[in-house]
C-alpha cells in the first residue's frame, strides 16, 4: 500500500509539474552532431531544411529558428568567426538597414562556448526583423551558428524560447 | 592615319629609349604599363555596363572563392588579378590588360550554381591577360607588332596622351574582340588553368552549349559578337578535353574488381531503381516494361524500338536503354517520368554501357579503327573522350576507385579528371526569411468547389 502510495505521489508531481511547462519535444540532427528540446510550436519545415541546414517555423508569422553547419572553417575561435560574419552583412551586398542590438557576448551552448549577438535589419519586402544569433567554432573546427529571428524586437531584447532551447542543448559526438 | 602618327612617336621614343633599357627591368616595365593602361580603361567600362554589382554575401564568397583558385594558378607573377561583376542583364565578361576581370550579372545567372563553367569563363579571360592579348592587339592596331615588347617597355615612360591613345584603341578593340587565334588559345588555356585549379575541364564545354541555347533564345546574348564560331571553339575544346584523362594504367592490384566479382558491390548493372518506385520486368521488344509501384501498372518505354540493354543510373535520375535503332546501337536517357532526355549517337554501334559512380558519365563500348574502344559520355555536356589511350578495349566496369576495362588478356584502369570542391575558408551563416508559397484556397459555394486566386502565404 506504501509502494502505491509512492507512485501516486510521484505521479501528481509529473502532472502538476507537465501542466505548468510548454509541450516540447527532442530533436535530434539527422546527422547526429546535436540535439535539443524544442517547444511543440514550433514546426520543422522540411522544404526549407538541408542536410546542412535546419528550419523551423514558428507560430507568428515571421518567427523562424535556424541551425546550420557550416562545415570545417579556418576561423580559430567563435569570437573571429561573429566578427567577419557581422562585417560582410554590414558591408554593401548583406543585410539591408543593419543595426546591432545587442554586442557580442560570450555564450555557452552544451558546454562549447560561443558568442551570441543580435542585430535588426530589413528583409526584401521593406519588413524590419529581429535576430538573435550564436556563433560556435566546435572542436575540430566545424563552424556552427543558431538563429532566432521574427518582426518583433522581443526576439533580440529577451528571447526567452531560444534560451529554452540553448539550455536543453546537447552535442552528441 | 591617327594611328600612322602614333606609330611615328612611338618608334621615336623606342629607338631613344633602346640604348638606356635594362633588358631585366622590360617584363616589370610592361606589366605597370599593362596596369596602367586597365585601370585607365575600366572606369568607362564598368559605367558602360551599368556600374559596379555587389554579389549578395554567400554568392559572392563562393565566386570570390572560385576566382582566387584560378588567380592562384596564373604564371605570370607581375599580374595581380581582379575581379569586378557588372550590372548588367547581358550575359558577357572580358579582361582587360593587368589582370582586370569583369564578369556581368546575366552571365552569373546564366551559369547559376555550375563551378565548372564559372571556371570556365573566368579561367578565358585569365588566359588573355596571361597570353597579354589584350596589349599585343593594341601595339598591333598601333602598327607594332614586332616590337611589342619593347614597345611595352617604353610606353612606360611615355605620356598621359599616348596612353589615352592607347586606351581609345583598347576600346576599339574590346568592340570588335581579340581575335580568332588569341580566342582559341584563352579557351585551351583557361581550360587547363580550370583543369589545375581542380575543376572539371568539361565546364567549358558544357557553359559553350549553355551560351548557344541562350543566345536562340535570347536578344542579350553578345558574348558570340567578339568569338570565333561556337562549333569550332566547342570541337577544339573537346579534343583537349582528352588531356586531362590520365593515361591507362595496367592494373596489378585486383582487389576492386575481385569485391565485384564476389558481389560484395551490389546490383553493379543497375537493373534495380535505386529510388524503389519502378521495377524492370523485361527488355526487348516492344521497349522496356517496367511497374510502376505507386499505381501498381505496368509502364512501357521506348515503345517503337527494341531495347537491348537498361540500367538506372546511381542516384536513379536516369533510365539509359541501349536500343537498336536503324541497325546502329544507340543509348538513349529517359528521366522519371519516362521522357527522352538525351540520344547519344554518331559513335558506331553502342555494344554495351556502364554509369560513372556518380552519375554524371557513361563509359561505352563502341568500334574503333582496330576493334573495340571505350569511350567515356559526358551526360550534361556533348563531349565525348576515348578512354582507352589507342588500345582495343572492352568490358568497361566503372566504380569508385576508376573505370576499369579489359584490352586482350590485361585490364587497365583511367579516370576522370577530379574536381575539388568550392569550399569557403571564412564562411558567414545565412541570414534567413520565412518563405512564402503561392497557394490557391478552396472555396465552397453551394454543391461546387472553386480555387481562387492564389495568394501567396505563409506555410
Amino acid at each position: 500500500m506504501k509502494q502505491f502510495g509512492g507512485a501516486f505521489a510521484i505521479l501528481l508531481a509529473v502532472v502538476f509539474c507537465a501542466a505548468g511547462t510548454v509541450h516540447a519535444f527532442v530533436f535530434t540532427d539527422p546527422a547526429g552532431l546535436y540535439s535539443t528540446q524544442i517547444a511543440d510550436s514550433w514546426v520543422y519545415q522540411a522544404h526549407h531544411s538541408t542536410e546542412h541546414l535546419v528550419v523551423f517555423y514558428g507560430d507568428e508569422d515571421s518567427a523562424l529558428l535556424y541551425f546550420e553547419r557550416l562545415g570545417t572553417v579556418s576561423y580559430l575561435s567563435a569570437w573571429e568567426f561573429a566578427h567577419r560574419s557581422l562585417e560582410l552583412y554590414r558591408s554593401p551586398g548583406g543585410l539591408e538597414k543593419f543595426e546591432m542590438v545587442r554586442d557580442l557576448a560570450e555564450v555557452e551552448v552544451g558546454g562549447e562556448a560561443g558568442v551570441s549577438c543580435a542585430y535588426t535589419y530589413q528583409d526584401g519586402q521593406g519588413n524590419q526583423l529581429w535576430e538573435y544569433r550564436v556563433f560556435l567554432v566546435l572542436p575540430g573546427g566545424e563552424g556552427f551558428s543558431i538563429a532566432f529571428s521574427d518582426s518583433r524586437p522581443e526576439a533580440a531584447d529577451d528571447p526567452r524560447q531560444l534560451e529554452e532551447i540553448l539550455l536543453h542543448w546537447r552535442w552528441l559526438l | 592615319m591617327r594611328s600612322q602618327y602614333w606609330s611615328r612617336y612611338i618608334c621615336a621614343v623606342l629607338l631613344l629609349l633602346l640604348g638606356a633599357a635594362a633588358p631585366c627591368s622590360a617584363a616589370g616595365l610592361s606589366a605597370t604599363f599593362e596596369r596602367t593602361l586597365g585601370a585607365g580603361t575600366a572606369p568607362s567600362l564598368v559605367k558602360e555596363y551599368g556600374g559596379e554589382y555587389i554579389l549578395p554575401i554567400q554568392e559572392r564568397l563562393r565566386v570570390e572563392e572560385v576566382f582566387a583558385r584560378l588567380a592562384a594558378q596564373s604564371e605570370r607573377q607581375d599580374v595581380q588579378y581582379t575581379l569586378t561583376v557588372l550590372n548588367s542583364r547581358e550575359a558577357n565578361a572580358f579582361s582587360l590588360p593587368g589582370g582586370f576581370i569583369f564578369i556581368t550579372r546575366g552571365l552569373l545567372n546564366l551559369i547559376g550554381s555550375d563551378e565548372a563553367q564559372l571556371a570556365a569563363v573566368l579561367g578565358h579571360e585569365i588566359a588573355h591577360v596571361e597570353k597579354k592579348h589584350g596589349v599585343n592587339a593594341i601595339f598591333r592596331q598601333l602598327g607594332l607588332s614586332v616590337l611589342a615588347e619593347v614597345g611595352a617597355f617604353a610606353l612606360d615612360f611615355l605620356s598621359g596622351d599616348l596612353l589615352r591613345a592607347a586606351g581609345l584603341a583598347l576600346t576599339q578593340i574590346l568592340q570588335a574582340g581579340w581575335g580568332r587565334e588569341a580566342e582559341f588559345e584563352a579557351d585551351a588555356l583557361g581550360q587547363e588553368i580550370a583543369a589545375r585549379a581542380g575543376f572539371d575541364p568539361v565546364g567549358a564545354i558544357s557553359l559553350l552549349e549553355k551560351l548557344i541555347q541562350a543566345e536562340n533564345s535570347e536578344e542579350s546574348m553578345h558574348i558570340f559578337r567578339t568569338h570565333p564560331a561556337s562549333g569550332e571553339r566547342k570541337k577544339r575544346l573537346e579534343e583537349n578535353l582528352a588531356e586531362y584523362w590520365p593515361e591507362p594504367d595496367l592494373v596489378k592490384d585486383f582487389s576492386a574488381l575481385e569485391r565485384l566479382k564476389q558481389g560484395r558491390i551490389s546490383d553493379p548493372g543497375g537493373r534495380t531503381d535505386p529510388r524503389a518506385r519502378y521495377v524492370l520486368e523485361g527488355v526487348g521488344h516492344p521497349g522496356v516494361k517496367l511497374v510502376d509501384q505507386q499505381n501498381g501498372e505496368q509502364v512501357v518505354w521506348a515503345e517503337n524500338a527494341f531495347v537491348k540493354e537498361a540500367a538506372w543510373s546511381p542516384d536513379g535520375t536516369y533510365l539509359a536503354l541501349l536500343v537498336d535503332a536503324e541497325s546502329l546501337g544507340e543509348l538513349w536517357l529517359f528521366d522519371r517520368w519516362g521522357r527522352v532526355f538525351r540520344k547519344i549517337s554518331g559513335l558506331g554501334e553502342i555494344n554495351g554501357f556502364c554509369w560513372s559512380p556518380q552519375g554524371d558519365m557513361l563509359a561505352l563500348e563502341v568500334p574503333g579503327s582496330g576493334g573495340l574502344r571505350i569511350v567515356a559520355a559526358y551526360l550534361y555536356a556533348e563531349a565525348f573522350v576515348d578512354v582507352s589511350g589507342g588500345r582495343q578495349a572492352e568490358e568497361a566496369v566503372w566504380l569508385e576507385e576508376g573505370l576499369y576495362f579489359r584490352s586482350g588478356a590485361d585490364w587497365y584502369r583511367t579516370e576522370p579528371p577530379q574536381a575539388v570542391p568550392v569550399r569557403v575558408a571564412e564562411p558567414v551563416p545565412v541570414v534567413l526569411q520565412r518563405k512564402r508559397i503561392l497557394t490557391p484556397t478552396l472555396v465552397k459555394e453551394g454543391n461546387t468547389f472553386r480555387l481562387t486566386r492564389p495568394e501567396l502565404t505563409v506555410p
